[in-house]
């Protein structure tokens, strides 16, 4: 088998002559035949947007010896085994140069030749400039052809004229993948401000599936700015009605005596004294003691910049839907923030991490025509997504600041509405799929 | 659902097959001139699977099966299937107080304002009472809990804000009832049959897919004339042509059966028949007696004393008083139980005291929070209570040393790392089992006050509690797993 991979058309073969009546095999058959096409024009301009990756088929956990499965396993194999082989070359018309600084640790890019720019780089002096990250990502796509400057000492890359840069680049040293990696890898100046193994993972991995995916701030600060405070929206047409405020005030006063808890009570309980209560509202409203984050008070950091804390956002993601609208240099609100931590390194944040990771996010607290409490409470009133990396493995996590001091469960109309039929809520679960303990 | 059940086994081992259970039949006809009642039609239906094995395993299905329809309905006006007990009205209120609101103001109805104007006399006159009854309950240091053993106390306990869980039942304290049932007293339906019933739907369900899975492989392989005609995937495994697969996996060929019957012994067939047949005598009457206690947990009966004073926790006939129990209730609260006393001032990061904080807090928002030790948390939070709803939330308590006096000392700063930090292992392992059991994640960060502010110089100066609680800080955060390919839009 190993012998075989090497060779494509033999491996086209026999799964052309397994034709089966099925949907799957169809499929492969399909990509096979279009790789086949390309193997052969080589070299010329392909139409990558016509390909695609063979698609994944069910998955059987044990060999039943039909000759089905058999056949079904041998084509998968051989279809994985020809989109591997495929030779990948750069397309001369798109070819893409760039040099490597070596002061800033950024490529530069002399003349923009791929949509990738859309989402990727920036613009400095004329020429597009790639973050490392982004460096790196175009190189290991297959994009880019990044090259080694020629240490002349005589004048750096960007002060060379036109014509003389553009022959210098190709005469240059092409830098190899090992190369990138071991350049763009933390050589950066600034604070903390390194990428490191773990932030390119996830920022590759963001890349690959389709997010758009730029650094948040420059990472010079230790930390980003504080991000104030959503101003409530008043509705406008609220106003004060006299008289039926004034009858609501004594109908108030008459169902709702204030109770108080004395002092000794507090100290040594119980904090409900036996008398008359109108309602359970009244009782709990006696219960509350424990303060919690007051989530309507502007945030403060609560430790000191460090730049050893590993608790900052270090990337700005947007959804895909955007980016055909999505320009560069006006970015739109990003829709997440990433904040990459090493798995091994780092612990769980303790409160006042996250705390501070959390003011730096910009406040977005649920929408007030949202009723349902749980959904509510999982919005958060600030999010930020954590990117938890194991030795190049990301998991990620997102993490949200819920405002359970907001939602009283008392407060709410609760009895009626779900309460009817069979119990309420989602009654004795049928068709729960596993089963889901009480 | 019991009655399928037992009735069901014969059937099973009848399509097992078999020669080796025909001596079965002398002993099942043997047994059942012994039952004093007249047998129903069930022992009957069972003598004639036994009998009938000679003739064939197919049509003796079918006549139990008809048979088992016609005693269902023979049976069904004698006992009523249990309805399910109005939720609603049964935990209409939240907490162990009795409330008395005043009856509602209606304007285009004058009679309402004179409904309101006699029970705000009649209140005013004759004071009601909100705590109606102080209930009784006793420590239990080996067991860290506190018992309740009233059953009237245990209702109202259960009932009003889901206080404890029963030592014998899942939580809900309903052993006598579960009891009853078994032995053929009606009772009203518990919990655990409805959920038991449930399990056994979803099994069936899954053997049966596996059966159609088998069937559709067997299609195959005869197409391939791998199989023949009437040869089964096991003949096979026994040719060894289906190398990779154990027989243990395989499914089984008649999909009705569970597994775990298909192995079944002379010895336990006997052994289930005489076990139905003494489930169907419901004639010794005697009086079951309730073996069933209430167990409440530290931080409960702390809230039903401290907050409510509906209850009173004795040890060794002597009433404990709040600030006596959160001493108690520290000194207990490790697993190992410190023999000790605890003489100087309470550490203000025990974890009774953290986690009660935690509790109060959800208690005091209207939550149900009840111990989360199932799904491997602390808390779990219910909306309403778990016979409404599922409990939607899953809090672990993470105690956080923010306030300066924790760096004061190297020491200091050592001990709070130590108590704080966990490693993200520990957390995905669970926020897994968090997200299997459809759980939400939240970790509830408690800012830990400095031990002395919780100083109470010894064990004769009373500790002021609500001023100790009100030194706690707590914040919750929601965790819950992203996927970058579930939010691309």
């Amino acid at each position: 088998m190993a012998d075989e991979d090497e060779d494509v058309p033999n491996l086209q073969a026999p799964a052309v002559e397994d034709v089966e009546d099925n949907e799957e095999n169809q499929e492969y058959l399909r990509t096979l035949s279009k790789l086949a096409q390309l193997s052969i024009y080589s070299g010329t301009v392909h139409n990558t947007s016509s390909l695609s990756l063979p698609k994944r088929g069910e998955k059987d956990f044990e060999s039943h010896s039909t000759q089905l499965q058999l056949s079904t396993l041998e084509t998968s194999r051989a279809a994985m085994h020809s989109v591997l082989s495929w030779q990948r070359t750069h397309n001369p018309k798109a070819h893409l140069l760039a040099m490597y600084h070596e002061a800033s640790n950024m490529a530069c890019v002399e003349k923009v030749k791929s949509s990738h720019f859309i989402t990727i780089g920036r613009s400095w002096g004329g020429k597009e400039w790639l973050l490392p990250e982004e460096a790196l990502f175009m190189i290991e796509r297959g994009t880019l052809d990044c090259r080694w400057p020629i240490l002349t000492g005589e004048e750096g890359p960007e002060e060379a004229g036109e014509a003389g840069e553009a022959n210098k680049l190709k005469d240059c040293a092409p830098m190899s993948l090992q190369g990138a990696y071991a350049a763009f890898l933390g050589f950066e100046g600034g604070v903390g401000g390194k990428l490191t193994m773990e932030m390119w993972n996830v920022y590759a991995g963001l890349k690959r599936s389709g997010y758009v995916v730029f650094r948040h701030g420059d990472w010079d600060e230790d930390r980003a700015a504080l991000q104030p405070l959503k101003p409530p929206t008043i509705d406008p047409n609220k106003k004060p009605a006299l008289l039926s405020g004034f009858f609501a005030e004594i109908w108030r006063r008459i169902s709702q005596p204030t109770h108080t808890v004395r002092a000794e009570n507090l100290a040594f309980g119980p904090l409900i004294k036996p008398g008359l209560y109108r309602s359970y509202a009244d009782i709990y409203r006696l219960l509350h003691l424990i303060p919690t984050h007051d989530r309507t008070t502007p945030p403060q950091f609560s430790l000191p910049s460090n730049p050893a804390n590993p608790y900052r956002i270090h990337f700005d993601v947007w959804k895909t839907h955007g980016s055909q609208r999505f320009r560069k240099a006006n970015r739109p609100p990003p829709d997440f923030h990433v904040c990459v931590v090493d798995a091994r390194e780092t612990s769980i944040p303790n409160a006042a991490q996250l705390n501070d990771l959390l003011a730096t996010v910009p406040d977005d607290p649920p929408p007030t025509t949202s009723t349902n409490i749980f959904q509510k409470l999982k919005h958060g009133t600030r999010n930020v997504v954590l990117a938890i990396v194991d030795n190049g493995i990301p998991s990620y996590i997102s993490l949200l600041d819920s405002p359970f001091e907001g939602e009283k469960v008392y407060d709410r109309g609760v009895r009626g509405g779900r309460g009817k039929g069979r119990g309420g809520g989602r009654g004795r679960g049928r068709g729960r799929g596993r089963g889901r303990g009480r | 659902m019991g009655v399928q059940c037992n009735a069901g086994r014969p059937v099973q081992r009848s399509a097992h097959g078999g020669t080796q259970h025909q001596p079965l039949s002398s002993k099942v006809t043997a047994l059942l001139p012994t039952t004093t009642t007249v047998s129903d039609r069930r022992q009957v239906a069972m003598a004639m699977v036994v009998e009938a094995q000679s003739a064939g395993a197919q049509t003796t299905e079918d006549v139990l099966k008809s048979d088992l329809k016609g005693s269902n309905t023979d049976r069904a006006p004698k006992k009523p299937r249990a309805k399910r007990p109005n939720f609603n009205e049964l935990h209409a209120k939240p907490l162990p107080l009795d409330v008395y609101p005043l009856p509602a103001f209606i304007p285009h109805n004058p009679i309402s304002i004179v409904r309101i104007a006699i029970s705000l006399i009649s209140h005013s006159i004759w004071r009601p009472k909100s705590h109606a009854i102080i209930h009784k309950a006793y420590f239990s240091p080996e067991t860290q809990s506190v018992h309740v053993t009233d059953p009237e106390s245990i209702r109202a306990l259960w009932e009003h804000g889901f206080w404890g869980a029963g030592s014998l039942s899942r939580s809900d304290p309903r052993w006598l009832d579960q009891e009853k049932r078994r032995r053929g007293i009606d009772a009203a339906a518990t919990s655990e049959e409805w959920t038991k019933g449930r399990r056994d739907e979803r099994r069936q369900m899954k053997l049966e897919r596996a059966k159609a899975q088998r069937e559709a492989i067997e299609q195959q392989l005869r197409e391939e004339g791998k199989l023949g005609a009437e040869s089964k995937l096991e003949d096979l495994v026994g040719e060894e042509s289906v190398t990779e697969s154990p027989r243990g996996t395989l499914y089984p060929a008649d999909a009705a059966n569970p597994l775990g019957n298909v192995t079944g012994t002379e010895g336990s067939v006997v052994k289930e028949i005489s076990k139905a047949i003494a489930e169907e005598s419901p004639d010794f009457d005697i009086e079951i007696k309730n073996q069933e206690h209430l167990q409440l947990t530290f931080e409960e009966t702390f809230f039903l004393i401290y907050v409510l004073g509906v209850l009173e926790v004795y040890q060794d006939d002597i009433t404990l008083q709040p600030t006596d129990l959160l001493r108690l209730f520290c000194e207990h609260s490790e697993f190992t139980p410190t023999k000790r006393p605890i003489q100087g001032p309470i550490a203000s990061d025990d974890p009774f005291l953290l986690n009660y904080v935690v509790f109060h807090h959800f208690r005091s928002l209207g939550w149900v929070v009840r111990p989360g030790i199932k799904f491997a948390c602390d808390w779990l939070l219910y909306l309403r209570g778990p016979a409404f709803h599922h409990a939607e939330f899953a809090v672990m308590v993470i105690p956080s040393y923010s306030h300066a006096y924790w760096s004061e000392t190297p020491e200091l700063v050592e001990y709070s790392k130590g108590k704080a930090n966990k490693d993200w292992w520990w957390f995905h392992r669970l926020n897994r089992v968090q997200s299997q059991a459809h759980k939400t994640l939240m970790l509830v960060y408690v800012e830990v006050p400095p031990s002395r502010h919780m100083n109470t110089g010894g064990k004769d100066e009373m500790l002021d509690i609500g001023a100790a609680l009100k030194k706690y800080r707590v914040r919750e955060f929601i965790w819950k797993r992203w996927s970058p390919n579930r939010n691309r839009d």
